[in-house]
């Protein structure tokens, strides 16, 4: 009997054990605040972008080859990663919709009583419309500090631009 | 969402990054602001506040989950770890991602500061390839870092046949990550 070699990961960088160190999320977080008080948030923004763009780019492409379903595959192996996650993953016929109800990350954060810095929830946005758009697709988001909805969909739907003020700010 | 499952990734990519936008004085900043002062402040409390004692009760768990196979020697005057397989450079190994010049200096760059904070000194030497040797002592302590085998004993990572592979970056009663010199 031959074995079966393993189904390749979603997730474009494996490691070697199954979830995350969750104290990483403190990093994060002051990455945020460092680059906010060094460069200001309109560079804040730029980061996003940039990780986006590039550090993502292998994720973009399987997106852009996969379809919607490559999205759906990504968030699901990427949220069971995360330690503390409580996100639900549906795809439908035109979208892909992630109900985030326990951010990890915000939870983390609370927990430890780290300050958050208040535009936390807008990477979320920035990163991953950067990642959609080689794929020709964009995201919507809805809610935040702790718990939001994300919607992955095709550009051609011409969806209504994300409003800022859709994504609430975060609370420490 | 950003992660913490690749969370080594982003954070050599984010090196680079920031060295685009300020230069080597931004990433040293950042080590030292954003990692030593803000997201490691625990870290702080322990080591400041207990010496020693607070080291092992920092990095015991911390290298516990993130998965690093290394061994420690604590005695009186000085605090040593032996890393053979370090998770955040294995990560970037395996992924075959670099960005940055050497992302191995992030742990002088956050660690020393703290330590200059807490009143020791550290010698220390890493091999780009996941694998490093660290020595704590407290601060007026001149006692050179140990010869190979004498604290770890066979755990020395020193030993290792795949040790100096091709050179290393060594540190001598160094608190700063620029204070380092490249042995052949």
């Amino acid at each position: 009997m031959i074995d079966e070699p393993p189904a390749p990961s979603p997730l474009p960088y494996t490691d070697t054990k199954p979830h995350g160190h969750a104290d990483f999320y403190f990093a994060t977080n002051a990455t945020f605040r460092f680059i906010i008080n060094h460069l200001g948030y309109e560079k804040l923004k730029q980061y996003w972008s940039d990780i986006g763009t590039s550090y993502y780019k292998p994720v973009s492409e399987r997106w852009r080859l996969g379809g919607l379903a490559a999205v759906a595959d990504y968030w699901r192996a990427f949220f069971a990663a995360e330690p503390g996650a409580d996100v639900a993953v549906t795809a439908l016929a035109d979208e892909v919709r992630l109900e985030v109800k326990t951010c990890p990350l915000i939870k983390h954060l609370r927990d430890n009583s780290r300050e958050i810095v208040p535009c936390f929830c807008q990477h979320c946005y920035f990163v991953s419309e950067a990642m959609a758009a080689p794929a020709g697709m964009t995201v919507r988001i809805s809610g935040g500090d702790g718990s939001c909805t994300q919607r992955f969909v095709l550009r051609s739907r011409n969806e209504p631009v994300q409003q800022l003020s859709d994504i609430r700010e975060a609370t420490s | 969402m950003i992660g913490c499952y690749d969370f080594c990734g982003h954070y050599e990519w984010t090196f680079e990054w920031l060295r685009q936008q300020g230069g080597h004085e931004l990433v040293k900043a950042y080590w030292d602001e954003a990692i030593h002062h803000d997201s490691q402040r625990h870290a702080i409390e322990l080591i400041v506040g207990k010496g020693f004692e607070g080291m092992k009760e920092y990095w015991g768990p911390t290298l516990e989950d993130e998965g690093a196979v290394y061994d420690r020697t604590v005695t009186d005057d000085v605090f040593r770890i032996d890393m053979h397989e370090c998770p955040s450079k294995g990560f970037l190994i395996r992924n075959g991602l670099k960005q940055y010049s050497d992302y191995c200096d992030h742990c002088m760059g956050w660690i020393g500061p703290l330590m200059k904070q807490a009143g020791f000194v550290i010698d220390h030497e890493h091999n780009h390839c996941g694998q490093c040797w660290w020595e704590l002592r407290r601060v007026g302590d001149q006692t050179a870092a140990s010869k190979t085998g004498e604290l770890s004993g066979d755990q020395d990572v020193r030993l290792r046949d795949d040790w100096q592979r091709p050179n290393t970056d060594h540190y001598e009663q160094a608190t700063d990550p620029d204070d380092k010199s490249t042995l052949p």
